[in-house]
């Protein structure tokens, strides 16, 4: 991959809390496709190719509503929620390497006020499959599932609830930069993190992320062609997806438990990129609850899980003087929950200069999709090509 | 015994698969007849071998709290009255690569910790709508 292709242009709804969208979320999809391809300075006939990751979006309604002359390539990747947005990149990306198609738009449109809260039971009281053996007993949504991981990877390896405050501060801070943010204008003390209530111990309201609409979209498509493009290409340098054996195995029966299923995604893209994680000048790194982040990060290489804790701490992840500005946006937990590709075009803008809490001359870009749920992905956005 | 859950919270759709493990009284594990690696939950394939004949191996039910969550917000209106709880993932004693989620019903959540040992205990339930009589797997704690 390598830099053989690029996103060329980014779209945004704006962002609402759950249920206050004026559009469906048809709509919404609608709009971010149709700025993408403004953006990218490419009539909107001329996108080819749709990818998405659990959406409700059908590209067959899709390209009609917009006026696609000729589709070529549709998918939407497997498996999980959140942990998609990086690998819905990287399908757009090796379908227009491989040639399938030329402007690829990889989107995700979410109105959990219309299609349901992600945060509370749906559906009838009954209940079957691997859910069986989780939800009679009252364990549902997925802050509770991941809170079940983190409080095991807390106890292994002495982390304490201090590092999750780490990760939702800086969101925090870094969406008060941001007037695009759902949460610009409420800043977040320490103290108003403990004082939180629970939701599911160990995570406070301030650990989980907004339930939130809107719809976010990027265009993909071959560096030759970026060239001839407005906009400055964010060169997608590496991408990668992958779980461990048995890492399906349900009601947290996999053998790697605790785990965010990003040990293979690190090894891939570091070995495919040829950089490590101390090359990286910021990270958007999906927040649906704080403690997964800790795992990813720890998996994907930036320190040993005893020593998470030390690396989110002391403003480290903190824009601007941080050795690692994460979530520049405010991310999941406050710009708003976008299943995480508003986290995608975030990581482009930094490599454009166009954050509002930007980092000084950004050449690598780090995407972490969803950890917690498998398969993991990940992709890396380059300022040079190659 | 009534349940640690309001009666009308969500109950198991009985089928092949989780039949013995939710209405024998018993804590049946799923083993593959080719290869013996227990398995939970019961899955249609052995992860180990690929066979899918199995029989069930009863665990003596013994183990240790592995990580637990305690719920705090009620994520559906019937959990109102129940919040908060705690639920924990048992790790076998006999059987340590299996794990199972239950309730600790004798042990208040603020009190519940990580290698705490436990035992099964059971919950006898009926499913108005179905007729199935359901023995749940649950736990307590055990004293020393």
């Amino acid at each position: 991959m390598l830099g053989e292709t690029a996103v060329v242009g980014i779209g945004e709804t704006d962002f609402y809390r759950a249920g206050q969208a004026p559009l469906s979320e048809f709509q919404l999809a609608c709009v971010a496709v149709k700025r993408a391809a403004e953006d990218a300075g490419i009539p909107l006939e001329d996108i080819d190719g749709y990818v998405a990751y659990s959406d409700r979006q059908d590209p067959v309604r899709l390209s009609a509503a917009l006026g696609t002359k000729r589709t070529t390539f549709t998918a939407q990747c497997w498996g999980g929620g959140g942990n998609g947005t990086a690998h819905a990149v990287s399908i757009a990306a090796a379908a227009v390497e491989a040639g399938y198609a030329r402007h690829v738009v990889a989107f995700r449109s979410l109105a959990q006020g219309q299609f349901g809260r992600f945060g509370r039971a749906r559906g009838p009281l009954r209940v079957t499959g691997a859910r069986a053996y989780t939800s009679p007993y009252g364990l549902v949504t997925p802050a509770q599932e991941c809170a079940m991981q983190t409080r095991r990877f807390m106890h292994e390896y002495g982390v304490s609830q201090e590092a999750l405050a780490e990760i939702s501060l800086a969101s925090y801070e870094h969406a008060q930069r941001n007037p695009r943010a759902v949460r610009y204008g409420q800043p977040l003390t320490r103290e108003q993190y403990h004082d939180s209530r629970w939701i599911v111990e160990p995570f406070h309201l301030f650990d989980c992320c907004q339930e939130s609409d809107g719809s976010a979209a990027v265009v993909i498509t071959t560096a030759e062609r970026a060239a001839d493009l407005p906009s400055t290409p964010a060169y997608i340098k590496a991408a990668a997806q992958g779980m461990g054996q048995r890492a399906g195995a349900t009601a947290f029966t996999e053998p790697e438990f605790p785990t965010a299923h990003y040990k293979i995604v690190g090894e891939e893209l570091w070995a495919r990129s040829g950089v490590g994680p101390a090359d990286i000048d910021v990270a958007q790194v999906y927040e649906n609850f704080t403690g997964p982040v800790l795992i990813g990060l720890a998996e994907m290489g930036f320190a040993p899980p005893d020593g998470i804790e030390e690396f989110v701490s002391d403003g480290n992840i903190r824009w601007p003087d941080g050795g690692l500005p994460m979530n520049t946006s405010g991310g999941n937990l406050a710009e708003a929950y976008i299943h995480g590709f508003e986290l995608v075009t975030e990581a482009v803008r930094q490599i454009r200069g166009e954050s509002t809490s930007q980092v000084e001359d950004a050449e690598l870009s780090l995407v972490i999709s969803g950890p917690g749920y498998c398969p993991g992905s990940s992709v890396l956005f380059s300022k040079d090509r190659g | 015994m009534s349940r640690f859950l309001p009666e009308a919270w969500m109950l198991p759709i009985v089928d092949d698969l989780n039949r013995e493990f939710f209405t024998s009284g018993k804590l049946l594990l799923q083993q593959c007849v080719d290869c013996q690696t227990v398995q939970h939950p019961p899955e249609e394939v052995c992860h180990q071998c690929q066979g899918m004949e199995f029989v069930h191996v009863e665990s003596a039910g013994r183990g240790a709290v592995y990580s637990f969550a305690v719920m705090h917000y009620p994520v559906h209106a019937e959990l109102q009255s129940a919040v908060p709880y705690a639920v924990v993932l048992v790790q076998l004693d006999d059987h340590p690569s299996v794990r199972i989620v239950g309730n600790c019903l004798d042990v208040p959540p603020d009190e519940v910790e990580i290698d705490m040992p436990v035992q099964v205990t059971w919950e006898t339930l009926a499913d108005a709508e179905t007729g199935e009589q359901l023995r749940m797997p649950q736990w307590q704690a055990i004293r020393r």
